[in-house]
């Protein structure tokens, strides 16, 4: 293996992909009461009856014995700097509201004067409300000298109970010697390459180090067939997120002709109705190339596969 | 080795959608549910296995972590095992690894996912290959589309067979409190549902669960204190590469070997005459028919057969998924897990409404991955 495979990232060496998700989390009636209250510019905690402790944010079940929380507490806005962590972007604090057992993590105000462990903080609240921790803006020392505040009960608040949520996460996977070489020679020559085990005999298609079976290391890299044969398929009917082809159509797992592993792919050139009607295991399939110029190097440069209907008997 | 028993399993009351609770609130209400019924508290507990899916189902990394507080494990050994679908059994196999080798006297295994969180399939493509495959993902159902399509023609495990499967799984859900779906079909209501991922159609696909399970296992010694242990007689889960050279999918490999490991464990030569109650994770109805063959209660090719028969019906003499199996509902991080809780309880005799009558010997079966993982679990009455 080259060393620059070794020690860096280059932009031809990697596969730039992307994970986004949409979700609805549930809050649970602690966390949802807490950003209720948030919303309401108070910040609340929740008792533990066994341990005699107030735990500040409120959570559901105490976090030394595990039994269900008491009633919830509206805490004094009030509080000290337990640790402090600076980024270059913000300074991140737990700080410990006036009558709470726990600590609550937040940031500190930007540009105000400094605080260090000890220093005294008061919230500063967000003008408008969107149901999350931003809603209590941050905290900022306090020098007004007033003395630690109590809790006091909470009135009834109805809980938020759901909150929109996403994930969008960006990866840059190596392709490593193997897929490297799988994908250049899809881009290059359209062909597709297998790695033959020397013990096996079998050609492996993607093409990797180690034979899965025989796991020793395989010796070369072979072209395979554009041709095969369906090993398996289904029609697609269901739409969800992050489909890449519009619903009908055939999935399919192929064995590509000289290779004696699968190869996922869609079955396609004539109406689905046809295909259902007329596919069979072990139907001798074909591929059927995107145009020259929409080459991508990747597996998408293959428009479908093509049944070969009459190869059969 | 040293016998290990399960001495109390619970479940919560799974539902598309559980906006009372958070995730681990879910998972609280099960463990709340299983100690009640060991009749122990989080005080007996030596060491603790949390099992869910993949973190995509719903966006929380390392839960272990988050459930600690809200199960009071506060200063146990707590470890996560994560295996897909076969996630509980899994994590049961670690529990029991742990009793066996010494480690903990009686170990809490809590399984849980709240799926209505986040998208499903499109998570679970993320179980592709990024080079090789995921812009053609369909999720888990139009592979297990495809290959139940190659049985059908290789093994008859025909449409009609496996609404056949359905009509049965639905109908035994009707007698499960924890279940979520509760609605009778038909053979033509299946045939004529919806085609989702053809040959799977709506009423072949169970519905998508937030739930949770817990079961706590205990050593021989723990559970002297028990009046009704059921007795690990064996538990295996195996896996096979996920595309070496000529991986067959028409029969699962490694479910046929974890089978043999089993039933050789529990002393088991004739499963169909031996077993009394069998649960199977089955995430589409085709699944059932596979595992009849693969579990050896037939002969490969003579599933379509053996459900036609009514053989593995409530009143069937080796009744299959008398809970309703995943048709009920399939929470599945805990799926795998509520498999073996379920055959647990039959033993014990604390099955309810669907207990088989004098069960003193279960079978179970769970899987994950690309199909390629597959565990099978024995449990008795005695410790034989």
């Amino acid at each position: 293996m080259s060393d620059s495979l070794l020690t860096g990232i280059d932009d031809a060496q990697v596969l730039d992909a992307n994970i986004a998700l949409p979700y609805t989390l549930t809050t649970g009636r602690a966390a949802g009461t807490f950003l209720a209250g948030l919303g309401d510019k108070r910040i609340l905690a929740s008792r533990c009856d066994t341990c005699a402790r107030t735990m500040t944010p409120a959570q559901d079940y105490c976090n030394r014995c595990g039994e269900p929380s008491g009633e919830f507490l509206s805490m004094p806005e009030t509080g000290t700097v337990t640790a402090i962590t600076r980024t270059e972007s913000v300074t991140l604090a737990l700080i410990r509201i006036d009558g709470s057992d726990t600590d609550l993590m937040h940031r500190l105000s930007s540009g105000g004067p400094a605080a260090d462990v000890g220093t005294r903080v008061r919230a500063v609240w967000a003008d408008t409300p969107t149901q999350s921790m931003l809603d209590l803006d941050c905290f900022t020392p306090d020098d007004s000298g007033a003395e630690p505040g109590t809790p006091s009960p909470t009135g009834d608040i109805e809980p938020i109970t759901e909150i929109p949520y996403a994930i969008d996460l960006a990866y840059r996977h190596s392709y490593g010697p193997h897929y490297g070489r799988l994908f250049d020679e899809l881009a290059t020559r359209r062909r597709i390459l297998g790695s033959k085990c020397p013990q096996c005999r079998n050609v492996l298609v993607p093409p990797r180090e180690f034979c899965d079976i025989c796991f020793v290391r395989t010796a070369q890299h072979v072209d395979v067939a554009d041709t095969g044969v369906l090993q398996a398929f289904s029609i697609i009917h269901m739409e969800f997120v992050g489909q890449t082809r519009k619903p009908p159509y055939v999935y399919a797992e192929i064995v590509l002709d000289g290779s004696a592993t699968r190869l996922i792919h869609t079955v396609g050139g004539h109406d689905v109705d046809t295909l259902k009607e007329r596919l069979s295991i072990g139907m001798p399939v074909r591929a059927v190339w995107k145009d020259a110029a929409d080459t991508r190097g990747t597996l998408d440069d293959i428009d479908h596969f093509a049944p070969v209907f009459e190869q059969l008997p | 080795m040293r016998n290990v028993a399960i001495v109390g399993a619970g479940q919560t009351h799974h539902a598309r959608r559980r906006t009372d609770v958070s995730q681990i609130g879910l998972a609280r209400e099960a463990v709340t549910r299983a100690l009640e019924d060991a009749e122990l508290t989080m005080d007996d507990i030596d060491s603790v296995v949390v099992c869910t899916g993949p973190v995509l189902f719903a966006a929380v990394n390392q839960p272990e972590k988050w459930l600690v507080d809200a199960i009071g494990a506060r200063l146990k050994p707590v470890v996560r095992v994560t295996s897909g679908g076969g996630t509980g059994l899994a994590g049961a196999l670690a529990a029991v690894n742990q009793v066996r080798a010494g480690f903990a006297d009686r170990v809490l295994v809590v399984a849980y996912d709240k799926l209505s969180e986040g998208a499903l399939q499109y998570s679970i493509s993320t179980l592709y290959d990024p080079f090789w495959g995921r812009e053609f993902a369909v999720g888990i159902m139009g592979f297990s589309a495809a290959y139940w399509r190659a049985r059908i023609d290789a093994l008859g495990h025909s449409e009609e067979a496996a609404a056949q499967v359905a009509v049965k799984n639905r109908k035994n859900a009707m007698l499960n409190p924890y279940a979520h779906v509760k609605k009778p079909v038909t053979v033509e209501d299946v045939l004529n549902s919806r085609p989702l991922c053809w040959p799977i159609k709506l009423l072949d696909v169970p519905p998508i669960s937030d739930g949770a399970c817990a079961v706590v296992l205990a050593s021989e010694d723990a559970a002297k204190t028990a009046t009704d242990p059921a007795w690990i007689r064996g538990m295996a889960y195996y896996s096979e590469a996920e595309n070496a050279a000529h991986r067959s999918m028409v029969q699962s490999e490694p479910l046929t070997i974890a089978a043999g490991r089993v039933y050789q464990q529990a002393g088991i030569t004739n499963p169909r005459r031996q077993v009394d109650v069998v649960e199977v994770q089955e995430p589409y109805t085709c699944f059932e028919l596979s595992y009849y063959e693969g579990l050896g209660l037939c002969a490969p090719g003579g599933a379509a057969d053996l459900i036609s028969s009514g053989a593995t019906e409530m009143d069937g003499d080796i009744p299959v998924n008398p809970s309703g199996g995943c048709m009920g509902a399939n929470p599945i991080g805990a799926t795998a897990l509520i498999r073996l809780a379920e055959i647990a309880q039959q033993v014990r005799g604390r099955a309810g409404d669907h207990q088989i009558s004098d069960a003193r010997t279960g079978l179970m079966q769970a899987g994950g991955g690309w199909a390629n993982l597959r565990g099978v679990a024995v449990v008795s009455n005695t410790k034989g």
